[in-house]
């Protein structure tokens, strides 16, 4: 919302300056986003009189004038064509620094001195809009009453400093001038200045020769009509001008610019209708019919229904209600006699039509915030007003009022020990009241008890928290800047607690960063061809989607992983980053049906990718199944089923109920091409909702052994199919009670052990917990061991 | 017989003294000592002599033998204790060089400024609590006072998914969810991703935030400038000092913004802060009553106060980090400098 320092002024007494103004504002909740001053670039230019023009002796082009700019005659040189003797210029000075970036300093021009120079429209800033003439291609020729030395700033009213104030949806009574003034009031403790905004009518003539209103819906609380004739529709006096011009508001014509000025003044949309279109002499206030259809001042058509609201003759929409005015019926330069319209609508109403058709105006933009039903009539006597004081028309006796609703204060009772309570301190009693009666709420203190009336058009004042609110905003939240006390010295004591899978991913992450994985996060945002790009086939290809995605690259909740992390590598790897190891922790979203009637199932994972020099299918493995220890969790590892895996080179990791709670491997080497990755990546991901779950693994610590280990190395041929588990698993059982522990050491491929056999080579521990062991028993178990392996798989002993 | 003892003593310390390793040494020790050795053959000589010179001569003999002995036994020390030296000094190794392969990696910034606050709050008596990214109307917007069609939805652009799911635009919808099935007093904190149809230099469609809630009987405003304080403080440093402004959360009342003054200037005015010694950090207010009768908690008996701070911006100020975008991007050669 902007306002004008000059624009407050005519409301307040203002004794600040506009910082300090500013600063007061921002502190009471309506925070100044921008101060900006008009005459920025308008020091050291004023009003001069050419009193002479004289030929450069020395250049064509170029002549040297005399000009008059109040205190002396000052000398100027001009290459501009439309000067002459008597012309009224702006003159910018030495030390002028204009809008376009040009700083004015003496200068000799082909050997004469120049002390300035004159001005267009455009190097002071304004157009014809604002300044008739502004817009020539040339020297700005002012009217002949301007008196040279005036300041320009002055002189074309461009004195005034603007206030951006962004006002809160909670406010929408200050999306006004006048709103922002009683803020201003209740800084300052200052009374508002009544204003005179009365005007005289014609007497002879009365609204109801003219016009009839009627209200059909519920959503609009008040609407209001006057009638104006013989209007003079031209260029508004300067002073509106400026103010309009002031708050970025083009100037059109007297009666375009009083709307506007009422609109930004009170905060009232108004409406004029050409009175010779409507129809019936008939305004009626009601819902749109079905398929109906307008054209409206954007030259767009729309069709309408029922939940659009029209303003209406006898037979046609004239008016979207709040949103856009129709062709139809729209005021034109021969408009003769016009009805000003006045109306508060219901917001939802105006915010459904508008978001639907796309159409935002000025108009839409305060109805959707909230216009109170109190500020018609404010708003329509004020216009009338400007219309009296700008003789622009004669404006005819009465005022039509439809109002719906009846306009009351309400009176409410407090208390003041729960706003002490809110507050948590105890602000003076006569303070509370002062700040309370300064804003516009009628307040009385008897003792605990506040009995108080905010103004109609603060609806949002209902109970001691909006109290509370109002009085420490004015009264200073500084106030606590020195507070001291205790933290909920008044309440109880709560245990803190962790989330169970907020620390246990904490602890993955923790171990990742410690084997030298960095941390990565990602959208859980991403394109629709994700898991195509992955190979996925099953129920992970049924994604939600964005119904306003930004972008494509970011239109699909994310169902897997794996993309993100990939994407990632790959990233890396473009601008030449090397020895990758990442993990994300983050979310899948599953919907149990499409289109969602439900929120997703939200699943979090952990993922990692490596792409590291000497980095392995068996590294993976380890730092994989390494997160997984200290849990209480039996698995089985199996060839993963992920499509996005190397079918022979991942595992995926199986409880004992069947459950597949992560996976890990190669990536798939059409999976790898698609992100144009190297083959050798590593891809991980675990179930952390799941492994959260699981309690901590239960210790059974056995005592050192007493009698000393013994060891034997075995190096086994067997087929290739043949694996270490299996192997494993053998040796250990038929070892009995006597093993201790078995490690595969060595894996070594050789022709001359013949086609499709490797020799697997293990060194096992044996220990007896309850004497030492001698050669024959170890002997024995050894012999034990190989006849099974060889009945089993076929495995020998290898000939060292 | 002396007379030699005393000779060979002579001879022998002063070969002693001379020798250059231990091999020589040891020459010296089996030329003297040995089987064959000088000293060795006297005293196999002495079994003929008298039994009054024997006597004499055998305890001239022992002092000799382990004055020689001990010379010995000295030099080898020496040698010894030299030989240690070289080897030591051949050891030395370049202490600059590292391990190949392996090194440690490091948490996302975001995470680090998470845990701290969470941890902070934990201490402090709240709950960890998570909740769904992937909304309801209800809970994001109207049992936060957010009613269809208010003017207050402007404040945040929605993803939609669905006319009512949506990507939570704040972490706020877990106050409703916990006070619609908890009784007072509690304390909670919610760390997530947070989503808005926002995308530019300053502005990330998927951010985190963390909200905090409290309810309980006489909770008030100060208690929140207290706990703000603590947990800027401990995030910031001790010196860092809070400032509130007022604001409006439809889901708060009164609601205010929190800054916090500069971390990198002090308060003095940096370019971090633009010259204002302030950072705007965090919304935060008293629970709207409003918000607590909605989810069944009784508003004359409990208040409430709310606070929500983005996690990006403080990572960001904590670490020197001026590109938003860069946060997402986990270019390693950014991820590296969190080590």
């Amino acid at each position: 919302m902007k306002v004008t320092l000059n624009w407050l002024k005519d409301f307040v007494d203002i004794d600040i300056s506009a910082e300090e103004l500013a600063e007061k504002l921002t502190s009471a909740g309506f925070e100044v986003e921008e101060l900006s001053y008009q005459n920025k670039h308008l020091h050291d230019v004023v009003v001069g009189k050419i009193l002479k023009i004289e030929r450069h002796p020395q250049a064509d082009k170029l002549v040297v004038c005399q000009v008059d700019i109040g205190d002396k005659t000052t000398q100027i040189i001009t290459a501009a064509t439309n000067v002459f003797e008597g012309a009224i210029v702006p003159v910018s000075l030495p030390g002028a620094d204009l809008i376009n970036g040009i700083k004015i300093s003496v200068s000799k021009l082909r050997g004469v001195e120049s002390f300035g120079m004159f001005c267009s429209g455009e190097e002071l800033g304004i157009d014809d809009n604002y300044f008739e003439g502004a817009s020539v291609n040339g020297i700005l020729i002012l009217p002949e009453d301007f008196v040279p030395g005036t300041p320009i700033e002055k002189a074309l009213n461009l004195d005034d400093i603007i206030f951006d104030i962004n006002v809160t949806p909670n406010r929408p009574d200050c999306n006004s001038v006048i709103g922002i003034a009683r803020e201003v009031c209740a800084v300052l403790s200052k009374q508002i200045k009544d204003v005179d905004f009365s005007y005289e009518t014609v007497k002879n003539d009365n609204i109801q020769n003219y016009i009839d209103i009627e209200v059909k819906t519920e959503n609009c609380p008040s609407y209001m009509g006057a009638v104006v004739k013989n209007l003079k529709i031209e260029r508004s006096p300067i002073w509106i001008r400026s103010r309009l011009n002031a708050v970025g508001i083009k100037p059109i014509n007297t009666i375009v610019d009083i709307t506007n000025y009422v609109l930004i003044e009170q905060g009232q949309p108004m409406h004029a209708f050409d009175y010779e279109n409507i129809e019936g002499k008939k305004i009626v206030v009601r819902q749109a019919e079905k398929d109906e259809k307008i054209a409206v001042l954007n030259q767009n058509s729309y069709i309408l229904d029922g939940n659009d609201m029209v303003i209406a003759d006898a037979n046609k929409p004239m008016v979207i209600a709040g949103v856009i005015g129709g062709l139809n019926s729209c005021i034109n330069n021969d408009t003769k006699i016009t009805v000003f319209e006045s109306a508060s609508f219901d917001l939802k109403s105006i915010r459904i039509t508008s978001k639907k058709l796309g159409v935002r105006t000025d108009s839409s933009a305060r109805y959707e915030k909230g216009v109170s039903p109190v500020f018609q009539e404010i708003g329509l006597k004020r216009a009338l007003n400007l219309i009296y004081k700008m003789q622009c028309g004669e404006i005819v006796d009465g005022i039509i009022d439809r109002k719906q609703v009846e306009i009351k204060e309400k009176n409410l009772v407090g208390s003041l020990a729960r706003i002490d309570k809110i507050l948590g301190i105890e602000i003076d009693r006569e303070k509370i009241k002062q700040i309370l009666n300064n804003l516009g709420i009628k307040t009385e203190i008897n003792g605990d008890v506040i009995t108080y009336q905010p103004p109609v058009c603060r609806d949002d004042i209902e109970n001691e928290n909006d109290l509370a609110e109002e009085i420490i905003r004015i009264y200073g939240y500084d106030v606590y800047d020195n507070f001291e006390g205790a933290l909920f010295e008044n309440s109880k004591v709560t245990e803190g607690k962790y989330h169970d899978r907020f620390k246990f991913e904490n602890n993955l992450k923790n171990q990742l960063v410690d084997y030298g994985y960095y941390e990565v996060l990602n959208y859980s945002l991403y394109p629709s061809n994700a898991c195509e790009k992955l190979l996925i086939t099953d129920e992970r290809i049924n994604c939600v989607k964005i119904v306003n995605s930004l972008s494509e690259d970011l239109s699909t909740l994310r169902t897997v992983m794996a993309h993100s992390i990939l994407s990632n590598i790959s990233y890396n790897l473009s601008v030449n980053n090397k020895n990758l190891r990442f993990f994300e922790v983050g979310r899948v979203y599953l919907p149990k049906e499409l289109p969602l009637k439900e929120q997703p199932v939200e699943q979090n994972k952990i993922s990692m990718a490596v792409c590291h020099d000497g980095f392995n299918f068996f590294n993976m493995k380890h730092d994989v199944l390494a997160l997984l220890e200290g849990l209480n969790l039996e698995y089985d590892l199996v060839y993963s089923k992920q499509p996005y895996l190397h079918p022979g080179v991942s595992a995926d990791i199986v409880t004992k109920e069947g459950d597949v709670i992560g996976c890990f491997g190669k990536l798939h080497p059409t999976v790898a091409k698609n992100y144009d990755l190297p083959k050798e990546v590593y891809y991980a991901e675990l179930d952390t909702d799941y492994l959260s779950t699981l309690t901590e693994k239960q210790y059974k610590v056995k005592e050192v052994p007493k009698y000393p280990i013994v060891e034997r190395d075995l190096a086994l041929l067997v087929k290739e199919e043949v694996s270490n588990k299996e192997l494993y698993d053998s040796i250990k059982s038929s070892c009995g009670k006597m093993f201790y522990d078995l490690a595969l050491f060595d894996v070594y491929r050789s022709d001359s052990f013949g086609e499709n056999i490797k020799s697997m080579a293990y060194n096992l521990r044996l220990n007896n917990i309850e004497k030492t062991m001698t050669d024959e028993e170890v002997n024995q178990i050894i012999k034990k061991v190989l006849k099974a392996l060889e009945y089993k798989f076929g495995a020998k002993l290898r000939e060292l | 017989m002396e007379v030699k003892l005393r000779e060979i003593q002579k001879t022998a310390t002063e070969e002693i003294l001379n020798v250059k390793d231990k091999k020589e040494l040891n020459d010296v020790r089996v030329k003297f000592m040995g089987k064959q050795g000088l000293l060795t053959s006297i005293l196999r000589g002495m079994k003929d002599l008298a039994e009054e010179e024997r006597k004499t001569v055998g305890a001239l003999a022992n002092v000799v033998r382990g004055e020689i002995e001990n010379n010995i036994n000295l030099k080898m020390k020496m040698f010894e204790a030299e030989e240690l030296e070289r080897t030591l000094n051949s050891e030395k190794i370049d202490i600059s060089e590292n391990a190949v392969g392996i090194e440690k990696g490091a948490l996302h910034p975001v995470s680090r400024v998470i845990n701290k606050l969470v941890d902070i709050c934990v201490a402090m008596g709240y709950e960890i609590l998570q909740g769904p990214e992937v909304e309801t109307d209800y809970y994001n917007f109207e049992a936060l006072n957010i009613p269809k069609n208010h003017p207050a939805r402007d404040m945040q652009d929605s993803f939609y998914i669905s006319d009512n799911i949506l990507m939570r635009t704040h972490t706020s919808p877990m106050q409703a969810r916990t006070m619609e099935v908890r009784k007072p007093p509690f304390k909670i904190i919610v760390p997530g991703r947070v989503y808005r149809n926002d995308n530019d230099s300053t502005h990330s469609p998927v951010f985190h935030q963390m909200e905090g809630l409290v309810v309980d009987e006489n909770i008030s405003m100060a208690d929140l400038k207290i706990q703000l304080n603590i947990m800027m403080q401990r995030l910031f440093g001790e010196n860092i000092k809070t400032r509130f402004r007022p604001a409006f959360f439809p889901f708060t009342e009164p609601s205010i913004e929190v800054d916090v003054s500069c971390p990198n200037c002090g308060g003095t005015g940096c370019r971090i802060c633009k010259g204002t010694g302030y950072l705007e950090m965090l919304g935060a207010g008293i629970v709207n009553p409003k918000v607590l009768e909605m989810s069944g908690i009784d508003s004359k008996k409990y208040s409430g106060f709310a606070f929500g701070t983005g996690i990006e911006r403080p990572a960001m100020v904590k670490n020197s980090i001026t590109d938003m975008k860069s946060l997402f991007k986990n270019d390693i050669r950014f991820l590296k400098q969190m080590k």
